[in-house]
Formats: structure tokens, sequence, C-alpha cells
């Protein structure tokens, strides 16, 4: 463990082996692009060569964004994750808060139930919802796709650790300036909670942007498919044999993440260490 | 209601805090609360009370009635194949995906932190899959294990061995299935244990060395491993539950395919559900499934609690 | 013969050179602190010599042996890490086993579980509580053998960092500011006991602190070290009675030295702001005058300065002036039955005492200087 970092020869094996694996974790990427502007007959020849011999970018990208849209999805996405994302933050802030900060009779009650919920994975509840949407005539709806995720006690119990931390006296200093609870959390608390809030943020996005279980429970109407819906629908259409156009369209729906997260990496990998604490 | 926070701050410490007791902040702490209360009973908890009952009636959706029928559907799963296979997929899958994707992860992250080039690219690289769609995912790996097309058996008939049918086949579409969930799972571990080896003061390795920790596997027996029992614990957890909620992957690969080979317990519930719409029935499946779930963090928090007291 | 020598060692991290040619002696038995500003590369070398790090280039012997490729394990030293480094999930009897375990049981003999019941394992294993049990009776912490680290006060962790490194009677003892992370009433009470266990192990002790009162109450010797440069090293009064540098002179000692700027003419006589000091340079031109405030006072045809404040300590009053010529602030001890009559802001003479000033050159470096005619006594 010296500070000095080794000669490069010394270095190598080491570079080696990270190189295979990062190789084999790219291995997907790297062929999901390269079947995705391969003709279909290059395709079917199975040759292990990654350029295609005819570019067949447009044949195979024109064709998923003349089969579905993709845009549509994409769009139906961000407002699911953002709408999601948005509640939960304005429940989960003041709430936590108040865990955090304020003594009042009933918190400990209040904060079992937080743990409570930490342990049942929202699988379990599917049934029932579905059956209250079916009910409040709400199904094939953003509503059916947001409300279940709007309290998440993730987000309470990460942000109630954050402001624990916070200290006593800036509290204590905003209410001889004379703010109330409310203009604490909005003035003092809200500002100071962004690390925790991005880190919260790509967390929920992650999670939510990847979603199948839930989405394809509640939703029917193509209009309102999320992105992950969207490749099963294509491939529905397709019966699953133009890989092609079915790399395509897997990278289109893919794309927008993961060039935030290229874009973001140090933030993105901070948000899942920080809210590692649950999958 | 601040103007009795200021008052009761005005006063000597010991006294505020009496007085804050006394006083409490009780409306306004549950008018902030109250948002988050109402959502959590309308989405969590009359939902749990729900599938707690439907579990034990034979409510099918769309039906008109229903009877409370105790713990039949619990028996019934005891003679459903299906659900027996479901069970039994879902323990191989986690046994296979937990351990491997730990060790690989962990493995990884040593030999990142043991050096300083290249660690942004390494680090990024293994967590492109965490932020990849899965099911976009699945789709790329479906074509790469395609029986016929695939790049993989193109490589091992190139190298003349079988060529299995590794999605298609029921010996081979559980290992496939989970050296998926292999490839998405270590980057989000590794990212784990790499924040875990970080914690860990340089300092240690300076005493280890200098109290005679000669090898590198001595040092990491006396520091890093038990150091980073704290991590390996949570990664377990964490890795456990998401790999017994394997879903995206089988749904979009194999729907439990071939002959329930890859049937596993959510899409169980999903189908059971919403596809024949036996709501009893699945609420029942729903609840062994999250008593295993439970079971897992029970123990696994437990054994936190005995081993790791220190930090 | 030499516990360590440290001869002509360099250590850079990339282009920033961290230590510059430094040398070293440290005799068996003695104690030496390396003392200087934070980040002038104490840790540094301490490291070099503990084998943590390499340095660029020069050589480290430890009794005579160079050691300047070993690894640390093999160097027989033991060192007192800044923030103790405890292994936080063993208990304060296995802190302290750890390193006779390493050094004395095989591999094989470390396993858990099992490993004890390997060859003479138990033997060496009872051997080793004996010793640690002796250890820790030593240094008063035998009541917290059980306890981990985490549960423990900031002075016992400290106990148990210095009995993981005394336990196996080092060759040479390395302490890395072993006490800037206690309170000071503390502080002061566990330097009494370091320089006393220091007494008893006899191992020669490289010590360091940035801590100049810490380093002069309790060495042998003082290395006083600066921008990765050991500037000067000896005795504690030699450091503060005849410094050889500039710096050295303005880090040692509290309240500060006074530094003028001061003139010497064709003959040599140097003095400031207009005033002769009664000091001879050994050439013409532009010097640094330095004298500490116990070697000032007020005295008629002095050094014009302002009386600025008056600080009263009890023995002794601190005044606090600046020279009227260049502004320069002063600082007199004098006894509090001698300050001036004067209100705050009124004009003073200072008079420094030649024979107890030093001169420097323009580069700090010490001049040497006589004393061409002993003023009269101050009254
Ligand atoms: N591993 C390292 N890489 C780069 N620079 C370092 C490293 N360790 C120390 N330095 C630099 O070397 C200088 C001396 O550090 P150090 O020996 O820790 O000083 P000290 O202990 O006297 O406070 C500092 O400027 C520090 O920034
Ligand atoms: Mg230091």
């Amino acid at each position: 463990m010296r500070s000095d970092s080794p000669s490069l020869v010394k270095d190598l094996p080491r570079l080696a082996v990270l190189c295979i694996a990062a190789f084999i974790v790219l291995v997907p990427y790297v062929w999901m692009l390269a079947v995705s502007v391969k003709p279909q007959d290059e395709v079917f020849r199975a040759s292990l060569t990654l350029l295609p011999e005819r570019w067949a970018l447009i044949e195979n990208y024109g064709k998923v964004l003349r089969t579905i849209p993709v845009l549509t999805f994409v769009i139906n996405g961000l407002i699911v994750c953002f709408g999601i994302l948005f509640f939960q933050l304005l429940f989960a802030i003041p709430a936590a808060y108040a865990l955090a900060k304020l003594n009042f009779r009933g918190r400990e009650i209040l904060f079992g139930f937080v743990m409570l919920g930490l342990l049942i994975p929202y699988q379990t509840t599917a049934l029932p919802l579905y059956m209250g949407f079916h009910q409040a005539g709400l199904l094939n709806s953003y509503t059916a796709l947001i409300a279940p995720f709007t309290c998440s006690v993730f987000a309470i119990f990460l942000f109630r650790q954050f402001f624990k931390a916070l200290p006593d006296d800036l509290i204590a200093a905003a209410r001889i300036d004379g703010m109330g609870e409310f203009s604490i959390v909005w003035r003092v608390i809200l500002p100071n909670a962004w690390p925790a809030a991005t880190a919260f943020a790509i967390f929920s996005v992650v999670a939510h942007w990847n979603d199948l279980f839930w989405p394809l429970i509640v939703i029917q109407k193509g209009s309102l498919y999320t992105p992950a819906m969207g490749i099963l629908a294509f491939r529905s259409v397709e019966s699953g044999d133009d890989y092609g156009a079915l790399m395509a369209a897997a990278t289109l729906v893919a794309a927008p993440l993961v060039i935030a997260f290229l874009f973001a990496q140090r933030r993105f990998i901070e948000g899942v260490t920080m809210t590692g604490l649950k999958g | 209601m601040s103007d009795a926070a200021a008052a009761a701050y005005a006063m000597a410490p010991r006294e505020r805090s009496r007085a804050r007791s006394l006083v409490g902040d009780g409306g306004a702490a549950w008018l902030l609360t109250l948002p988050a209360i109402i959502a959590y009973l309308l989405m969590i908890l009359l939902p749990l009370a729900g599938v707690l009952a439907l579990a034990f009636t034979d409510y099918e959706f769309g039906g008109t009635s229903f009877r409370w029928i105790g713990s039949e559907n619990f028996a019934d799963m005891l003679k459903d194949r299906t659900f027996m296979a479901s069970i039994r997929n879902t323990v191989i899958y986690c046994f296979f995906v937990v351990p491997l994707s730990i060790g690989i992860a962990l493995l990884l992250a040593i030999l990142i932190e043991a050096g300083a080039r290249g660690r942004a690219f390494f680090r990024a690289v293994f967590f492109l899959p965490v932020v990849s769609l899965t099911v976009a995912m699945a789709t790329a790996w479906q074509y790469l294990l395609h029986p016929s097309i695939g790049p993989v058996n193109a490589v091992l008939r190139g190298l003349g061995l079988g060529t299995p049918n590794w999605l298609g086949s029921s010996d081979w579409v559980l290992m496939s299935l989970g050296m998926i969930g292999v490839w998405e799972n270590v980057g989000f571990n590794l990212v784990l244990f790499l924040a875990g080896l970080t914690a860990i003061p340089r300092e240690l390795y300076g005493a280890a060395e200098v109290d005679g920790a000669k090898s590198a596997w001595s040092r990491f027996a006396l520091v890093t491993w038990p150091l980073l029992g704290p991590t390996l614990l949570f990664v377990i957890i964490i890795t456990m539950t998401r790999s017994i909620r394997v879903f995206d992957s089988v749904q979009t690969l194999t729907q439990g395919g071939p002959n329930n080979a890859s049937e596993v317990l959510l899409r169980t519930i999903y189908q059971e559900g919403f596809h024949y719409f036996k709501f009893g029935y699945s609420a029942a499946i729903t609840l062994v499934f999250l008593a295993i779930v439970l079971a897992v963090m029970l123990v696994q928090t437990r054994l936190i609690d005995r081993r790791i007291h220190y930090g | 013969m030499a516990g360590v020598s440290v001869s002509a060692v360099s250590k850079s991290f990339g282009v920033t050179e961290v230590l510059k040619d430094v040398s070293l002696e440290v005799r068996k038995g003695e104690f030496v602190s390396l003392v200087g500003p934070s980040g002038c590369g104490k840790t540094t070398l301490m490291r070099i010599i503990a084998g943590l790090e390499t340095a660029s280039s020069g050589m480290v012997t430890i009794e005579g042996r160079d050691v300047t490729n070993i690894r640390a394990a093999d160097r027989d030293v033991a060192m007192v890490f800044q923030n103790y480094a405890l292994y936080p999930h063993l208990t304060v009897s296995q802190n302290l086993a750890v390193p006779l375990v390493m050094r004395r049981l095989s591999a094989l003999q470390r396993m858990p579980l099992f490993g004890r019941f390997i060859g003479d394992a138990k033997a060496k294993l009872a051997a080793i509580s004996d010793e640690t049990k002796r250890t820790a009776e030593m240094l008063g912490i035998a009541h917290l053998m059980d306890r981990k680290p985490a549960q423990l006060s900031g002075g016992q962790r400290q106990r148990v960092a210095l009995g993981r490194a005394i336990v196996r009677h080092p060759r040479v003892f390395l302490m890395d500011e072993p006490l800037s992370n206690l309170d000071a009433a503390l502080r002061v009470h566990t330097r009494a006991e370091i320089v006393a266990l220091h007494r008893r192990v006899g191992a020669a002790t490289v010590y360091v602190t940035h801590d100049q009162s810490e380093a002069m109450t309790m060495s042998d010797r003082v290395a006083v070290m600066m921008g990765g440069e050991i500037l000067q090293i000896a005795a504690p009064e030699e450091i503060y009675l005849d410094p050889a540098d500039l710096r050295v002179a303005s880090f040692i000692g509290s309240p500060k030295i006074n530094v003028l700027a001061a003139e010497a003419d064709e003959r040599g006589r140097v003095s400031v702001d207009g005033v002769p000091t009664g000091l001879l340079a050994p050439s013409r031109g532009p010097v640094t005058f330095a004298v500490r405030p116990e070697d000032i006072a007020p005295a008629g045809d002095g050094i014009p300065a302002r009386l600025t404040h008056v600080e009263f300590l009890g023995d002794c009053a601190l005044l606090h002036a600046e020279t009227i010529g260049n502004k320069r602030p002063v600082i007199c001890r004098v006894a509090p039955d001698r300050r001036p009559r004067v209100a705050i802001g009124g004009e003073i003479s200072l008079w420094p005492d030649a024979a107890k000033s030093f001169l420097f050159d323009g580069n700090g470096k010490r001049v040497s200087a006589a004393v061409a005619k002993q003023k009269p006594a101050h009254v």
C-alpha cells in the first residue's frame, strides 16, 4: 500500500486481468451496436466480424422508428421517472426532517413503520394496488405508473440519516431568526439536502427507468408504454427474428440512461454507493 | 409554533430539552409527515393488508364473489409443479448469482484499488450494466447466446467445442440467466466494495506492515477482510434480495420456459395473478416470496449484529 | 553506534520534491525529535525510515545494517501512527499481540480456529499472552484488554498504540505526532510518560511533532525541518541559543524571535533604523538582525518604537511595539515591574542585548557577529 504507483511492467498483470474482465462486460454492448447496423443476411451468416459489409444503419433504425414510437416511449419513461422522483422528494424530505429533528409523540412509531416499509419489496403489494387502480378506473394512466412509488420509505430513511448529521444549532438559529418549521424545511433543509437528493435521484431514476414488472401489469395501451415495454412490444411485432432492427431498438432505448451515466459517472457511482443499502 | 420553539431555545439547555418535549413540535411535525403518511397508508400499508387477506381467499379477478378458504392456497402450492419448479429455480439462481457476482466483484475491486492506473475507467465500465436497461441488454444477450447465429456459439464452434442451446435447453437455461445476472450485478457490488475499501484507513496497512505482515495475503487477512466485513454483509443482503426478485431477464428471454425450467417466483406471481387472474393464489405465493425476503434479511441482520460491533 | 542513520535521502512524489538530501543520525537509545511546520515532509521521512515508503535516492541503515531495500516487516522498527491505526476489529489484547503473532507464528498457525493446534502454536500463544499482559500492566491498560478500540477514550487508544509498538522491543521506535489527537492537559501529562517509557525501553527513537515545545522538552536532540530539508540538528539549548538559520530561530521559541532589517556599514557596524546595535558583521550591506523577546528591553537611546499593546502574564509582561523607522513588530518580555511608564501609543526606545542577538544573511543563514562594545546593563 505504498503511495507511489509501481512501474508499468509490475502493474501489467493487474491491468491484464482487469482488461479481460472489462472486455467481457463490454461484449454485449459491442455486439448490440455492431448488429444494429448489419443487414439481416449478414446477421444470419453468423460470422465473427464486427463491421458490416453493407451498412444497414438507416434500414434497421428506420424500421424501428417506423414500427414503434420510440420517442414516445422515452418521453413516457422520463415523465414516469421524474414524476415519481418529484413526489418522492416532496413527501420524503419534510417527513424525514420531522423524524430527524423534531420531538413529537409518535415519532418512534412512525420510524418503526419506515423500517417496516424498508423490508417490503414493492412487488408484494402489486395485486391489491391493481385492484385499487382498476376500481378507480386508473389503469392505463400515468397515475397508475407513478402513484405506487410516491412514498419512498427508503428516501425517508436516507434523508433522515442525512438530516440527523446536520447540526441542531443550524435549526435553532433559523428558529431564532423567526422561521417557522415550513420555512426551515424550504430554506434551510432543502438547500442542504442536495448531496443526498442527487444521490437518491440517480438511484430512483435508474430503478424506475429499468422497471418492467409494474408497467407490464398496469399498462396495455401502446401510447403509454415505457422504454422497457417498448422493446418487448417491438419483439412481438417482429416475432423476434430481425436481429438488426431488434438491436437497433435495444440501442435506442438503452441509450438515454447510458449516455447520462457517461456524462456524470462520478455522480452516478456516488449515488449508488450512498444509496447502496437497497437495490 | 416557532415562537414556542424560540422561547424554548432561550432557556438553559437542560430546561430546554424538557420544555421541548412538553411543548413538543407535534403540530408541525404531523403536518410535515402527513403527505408521506397518507401515501404510505394508501400505497403500502393497505395493499399489504390486502395481500394478507387475499392469500386466504379463492378470489379471482373479475369474479363477483369469493370464499375464505384458509390455508388451501398454500396446500395447493405444494402440489403445484410450476410453483415448486419456480421455488427451486429461484433458489438455484440465487446460489449461482450471489457467490459469483460477489466473489468476482470483490476480486475486481481489490485489483482496481491496488493501483492508480485506469481506476475511473474500469469502475465506469463495470458499472455500465447497472444503468443499462435490463430488457434491452437481455435482448442483446439473446442474440449473443443464439444457438445458431450467436457469436458465443460461433467462438465455441471455432474452438471445436459443443454448442449448447443456451436459452432453449432446460439444462442450460438457468445457468445462462444466472450468467446474465452475474454480469448485471458485478458492477453494483464492485462499486460498494470500492467504497468499503477506500473507507479503510491507509495507516492500518502501514501498521500491519510494521507489525510484520509481510505478504499481501497476510495484510489482506489482517486488515482488508475483517474491515470489509460490514460492507460484505450488506452486499450479500442486497445481492440476495435482488436475485430473489429476478424477473426482467426471465420475462424477456424465456418466459419461464422451456418447460418451467426457468420459472422464477416473481414471474409465477405475475403469471398466476395477471395472466390467469387467480388473485387469491397469486397473493399466497406473494406471501411466500415476502417470507423468503424477510427471512434472508432477518438472518443476515442477525449476523451483522453478532459479528460487527465496532466502528 | 548509530541506531538509525539516514544519509542523503531524497523523495519526490511525481514532480514535487518532498525531501531534499536529508541526512540524520540517531544513536542507540537516543531520543531525537523531528519538528517542523505541517507539510514539511516529517511523515514522509518517518515512513521512509519505517520502510513504508521507498526513497527516490539515499540510504537508510539500522544498527549498521543497510535496510534501504528491506521491507518494513523485516526492519525491526515499531511505529506509533498519528491516528494510532489500531485494528478496529481486534480487542486491546489482540491488538497488542499482533506484532508478536505475525513474527512468531507461521502462516498456518495463524489460521483461524484450527491454527492453534499446529505444532507449538499453543506454547507460543501462551508466551505472547504473557508478554502482552506485562506490557499492558506497564502502561496501565491491563483492565481494558477485552475492549475494542471504539470503546476506548483517546488517551487509552494512544496507550494501546504505544503498547503495540513496544511490546516486541524494537531496535527503532518511531512516533508520528502521537500526542496531536489528545487534549492539552493530557498532552502535557503524556509527554513525561513517553520520555520515561523511552528511558526504560532504550530504543533509538524518532519523534515527529509540529509542536516546538514538545520537541524542546522531550528530546536529547532536535532536528528542525522545513521545506523538505533538515535545517539544524542539535540539543534543545543549542537550537534555541545558537540557531543556524533564521527559519530555525523563528520556528523555535514562543513568543517568536524579533526579526528586524539592519544595515552594516563599511566597518561592519550593524544598525537598525539608524541606531547602532553594537554588533559587527563581517562585511557591509543589508543583514537581518534577530533578538529573542527576553533579550530586548526598553532603555534609553535604543531603537525608537511605539508601544501598541501590553500583555500581563504574571511572572512577566509582554510589550508589543512597532519600530518607528521600518514599522516592524517587536515583542519584549520584561519583568512586570519594568514595564515602561508610557501609555499605549506612546514612544519607547528598545535596546537589544548585543551578546544575545543574531545576524543572518539574505538567505537566512547565520552570519558570525562580533560584539563591538557592551552597552552598560539596562537599568
Ligand atoms: N502520497 C503522496 N503523494 C503526493 N504528495 C504527497 C504524498 N504524501 C505526502 N505528500 C506531500 O508531501 C509533503 C510532505 O508531507 P508529509 O510528509 O505528510 O508532511 P508532514 O508530516 O510534515 O506534515 C506534503 O506537501 C504532501 O502534500
Ligand atoms: Mg504528518
